[in-house]
């Protein structure tokens, strides 16, 4: 007896239903990113290199043979090469104290560290000119000094605060991950402590070591915050993209000078990259081994060390928190609430405007709540909807890299972990470029803002959802196809319901990054549209100092309470979260 | 003819490489098969293009008199069982049978039904309400294997259920699977490196190597009449002698040994495989009696291993190493020691003769 074919004899394969699923999602995202992340840099590389209809370098040429010009270039590279150095060296021996020692108070000292991570970067400049600035409590008061902490030095400590928990992550894991039982190994051996250090430890730590330089380079020469601030003449090439824009409406030079930044942050991303996957391949699975107590001088020299870090990110926030409540620093310390009576920068109608005038009676509080208060109001719509958004763009994007493996996977995969590399200043402006055009109607809307911070994160989103769907097991699915379920019921019943705490913690760097970014959105704002963040920048720019510090302290709390909300609410921690994804 | 099951030249390439290499086998409705073989065999891709997770490179997986090739996973209603469980570990014990009753757009009432059926048939119905890591390892794979069943699959397939239990919970599951199909009459096909594990539940025994079945038969044939060298070793234990046959005698070079299955006239290579139980040894210098003196040979216990019911002797007989197992009471009561001379003797009836490096790895 013949076998008769099924009905419909050269049917696709079964994997049909399954692949158009992964297909359609696959060309979204491709879509998606080649839209919102190649074509802006794309156009930000071609202004540079055009003008008139024709390619030429002039530009280029113009911008080095301009000294003062020039400057900023070498500038950013002293400073990021500066900053590179130091937080590396702080941030492994505070790793090494927290992984090697047996000194007390580790749960403490990790969580402090952590703590730049809920703040936009220029709280760490804020507050180093409130303690070292013309006025700054130390400088004047304490040591009565002409000195003060503007410029390339302001820079370097601003930035080594705000980079320090970032290298940390990846020292931390190294450190923890490298088997102790070889230091014990060399010290059975007849090594001296100091010996095993140098020649065990450390050699077993480089991959991780030069993953932290590298991603420190990469922090401090794409930010904008800290030297806007602090920089004064000092010149970055950060800055110095802006200036040309906002000052002079030269977008040609200010592409020419993104791109020039691009050449050392993609440098900079590829290195960290390629180390990252070297330190990862080194990290064996086995659980810790005991630490062998530490003796007292190393215990409390760590110690001593640890809480003096510790104590200078907590002056950080200490001193911003009471900048804002204080009236006139440093000269008057009595309390006040009167700069969080934000003033309203420029004649606008901002976006809450209407809601409020509904709602609320007319009088002084309103005009507080809806015009004062209009960049928090938004700020927080666009970081909730960015962290929905983004944690399930990711998430899809992660499970069809990691699932999935579809033909040119690659290249979605190259995409999702490019924007890491692209400075938020560079890939804001290409936002400009590209879509300040009548036809991208959601141009001037915040839907330009929530998507540029959803493509400016990916990287890390992705990454972590990949860690995460690598430990579901391939039976899982295969359990849910075989009992008949199809490809996106499997998605939603089983798939996302296991990603869950990947996709919580997620959510909670995407609310953070949305609420504190500056850089990307700088170029995105507008009189309507106005971002708690950058409002900060322009509070700061106009001489109101005081209410920048209040409005950088009103975004840090709601920054914590989110978290705390999170923690209670899913029992997961975000940062903790974020952690493991690194 | 029933709701049979047929793999037709069967065969999976990856790149160059073939895992898979022009299978055929019939499979009855309500017939336990099981693969056999060592790990990288094929064995697990076989089923996997049985189950449509594996895509076919050449040949047919034919049900029900139709080529199911291309059919999607779904659509086959064939019941899988992994080896992790692969429980969903969002949902309770009941959500996680349900679920594919629900996949089929069962009435509810009916579903309710069916899990309290398939949870009496494996025990747990007081567990029902459990996530899955709460229960023990045999207790969700017993759960995994009625979720499983619940749809009423037309094949169940088994992918090495039993291999990540403990020795003792193997044995149970491993009788209760076997009273399952037994009740149910499902077509089963389970896939397993444990030749004991095959052996004691199939009604069928399919043993692979490289990719080829090398052996189809009842686990008595597969045993007692292994077809090659690979299965005599790896279907339990075997002394192997390697000679050259002519007529009924083999010259393995120290010495000829007797063999009853005799084959053409010309002289060939050939192996000899013969199993410890089969192996007689007898204590002294002096000869013993036996049928056919040509197959005695003299030794020394150089190692004795107890193994519960049967003690299992390691006889130098100079230059080749006899493997010999003798029940534990005759082991006592002939009180052998490690030291011991003794005659070891083959029954010329008892040794299998295969040409020589016919599926040896």
């Amino acid at each position: 007896m013949n076998p008769s074919q099924p009905s419909g004899i050269g049917a696709p394969s079964w994997l049909t239903a399954d692949k158009l699923f992964t297909w359609v999602i696959m060309a979204f995202l491709i879509i998606i990113l080649a839209l919102f992340l190649l074509y802006p840099v794309i156009d930000i590389c071609r202004l540079s290199f055009i003008k008139d209809g024709s390619f030429t370098l002039k530009n280029y040429v113009d911008y080095f043979s301009e000294p003062r010009i020039f400057r900023s270039f070498y500038n950013s590279l002293f400073v990021s090469t500066v900053t590179m150095v130091v937080t590396t060296v702080l941030a492994f021996l505070f790793a090494y104290g927290l992984t090697r020692t047996t000194m007390p108070g580790k749960g403490f000292f990790y969580l402090v560290s952590t703590l730049p991570l809920i703040a936009p970067t220029i709280i760490q400049a804020l507050a180093l000119i409130l303690l070292f600035g013309r006025n700054g409590v130390i400088t004047r008061y304490l040591l009565d000094t002409s000195w003060n902490i503007y410029g390339a030095a302001g820079i370097i400590v601003g930035e080594t605060l705000y980079c320090f928990p970032n290298a940390l992550f990846i020292l931390y894991t190294t450190l923890s991950a490298v088997d102790t039982r070889l230091d014990e190994a060399a010290q059975s051996l007849g090594a001296s402590a100091l010996k095993t250090f140098f020649k065990v430890t450390l050699p077993s730590a480089k991959y991780g070591i030069a993953s932290a330089a590298a991603l420190t380079f990469n922090l401090t020469i794409t930010d904008f915050g800290i030297p806007v601030v602090i920089g004064g003449d000092y010149s970055v090439l950060a800055t110095e993209i802006v200036n040309k824009v906002f000052g002079l409406q030269r977008f040609d030079l200010g592409a020419t000078i993104s791109v020039i930044l691009l050449v050392p942050s993609i440098t900079a991303f590829a290195v960290n990259y390629y180390l990252t996957r070297k330190s990862y391949a080194m990290i064996s699975g086995q659980a810790r081994p005991f630490i062998q107590p530490s003796r007292p001088l190393k215990k409390w020299a760590f110690t001593i060390y640890s809480a003096f870090i510790s104590s200078c990110i907590l002056l950080v926030f200490v001193t911003v928190f009471l900048g804002s409540f204080v009236k006139t620093w440093p000269y008057d310390f009595s309390l006040t609430l009167k700069h969080f009576d934000f003033p309203s920068l420029g004649a606008s109608v901002p976006l809450w405007t209407d809601f409020w005038n509904s709602v609320l009676p007319p009088g002084d509080f309103r005009t507080m709540i809806a015009i004062k208060y209009a960049p928090i109001w938004t700020s927080l719509l666009v970081s909730i909807v960015v962290a929905v958004l983004g944690a399930s763009i990711t998430l899809l994007a992660a499970y069809i890299i990691e699932k999935k493996k579809p033909r040119g996977e690659q290249l979605l995969y190259g995409l999702s972990v490019l924007p890491a590399a692209i400075p938020g200043v560079v890939l804001g402006l290409g936002y400009v470029l590209a879509f300040n055009k009548p036809y991208f109607l959601i141009y001037g809307t915040i839907w330009i803002i929530i998507i540029n911070i959803v493509i400016a994160n990916f990287t890390l989103g992705v990454l972590s959802g990949t860690a995460n769907l690598k430990q579901i097991d391939k039976s899982v699915e295969e359990a849910a196809v075989s009992l008949g379920a199809g490809p996106v019921t499997t998605f939603t019943r089983i798939v996302f319901p296991l990603s869950r705490v990947a996709f919580l913690s997620t959510t909670t760097f995407y609310f953070m990054r949305a609420m504190t970014t500056i850089s990307a959105v700088l170029f995105l704002v507008s009189a309507q549209i106005k971002l708690a963040a950058i409002e900060i920048i322009f509070l700061d720019v106009d001489g109101r100092t005081a209410s920048a510090n209040a409005m950088c302290t009103v975004v840090v709390i709601i920054v914590a309470i989110f978290l705390v909300v999170m923690r209670v609410t899913t029992g997961s921690s975000g940062l903790t979260g974020m952690v493991k994804s690194r | 003819m029933g709701r049979d099951l047929r793999l037709e030249n069967l065969t999976k390439c990856y790149g160059g490489l073939t895992a898979v290499d022009h299978v055929n086998l019939e499979i009855k409705e309500g017939e336990f098969i099981c693969f056999l073989g060592p790990s990288g065999c094929g064995k697990t891709t076989v089923l996997r293009m049985i189950t449509g997770f594996e895509t076919v490179t050449m040949g047919s997986v034919i049900f029900d008199n139709q080529v199911i090739n291309d059919l999607i996973p779904k659509k086959r209603q064939f019941g899988i069982v992994f080896q992790s469980y692969a429980l969903f570990p969002n949902m309770t014990v009941e959500e996680n049978i349900a679920f594919g009753l629900k996949m089929r757009k069962m009435p509810k009432k009916d579903i309710a039904d069916r899990v309290d059926r398939m949870l009496e048939l494996i025990g747990l119905s007081d567990w029902r309400k459990l996530y899955p890591a709460q229960l023990s390892g045999g207790q969700q794979q017993r759960v995994a294997l009625v979720r499983a069943l619940a749809p009423d699959p037309q094949v169940l397939l088994l992918d090495e259920p039993l291999s990540a239990l403990d020795a003792k919970i193997r044995l149970r599951l491993r009788a209760e699977i076997k009273r399952l199909q037994q009740e149910l009459k499902k077509t089963m096909i389970h896939v397993t490196h444990d030749q004991e594990e095959a052996l004691s539940i199939a009604d069928r025994v399919v043993v692979m190597e490289k990719g080829q079945f090398r052996q189809v038969g009842r686990p008595i044939d597969i045993y007692k009449n292994p077809s090659c060298n690979f299965v005599a070793d790896f279907v339990g234990t075997s002394n192997f002698f390697e000679g050259r046959r002519k007529g009924d005698v083999v010259d393995i070079g120290r010495r000829k040994i007797k063999v009853t299955r005799n084959g053409g006239g010309a002289e060939e290579a050939v192996t000899l495989a013969i199993r410890p139980e089969n192996v007689e040894v007898f204590k002294g210098d002096s000869l013993p009696q036996v049928p056919e003196p040509m197959n005695l040979v003299k030794g020394r216990i150089e190692v004795v291993v107890f193994q519960g019911a049967a003690v299992r002797l390691l006889i130098q007989t100079g230059g080749e190493e006899i493997i010999s197992d003798i029940v534990e009471k005759d082991f006592e009561q002939r009180s052998l020691r490690q030291g011991d001379q003794v005659h070891v003797y083959c029954p010329p009836e008892s040794y299998l003769v295969f040409p020589a490096g016919e599926g040896k790895a």
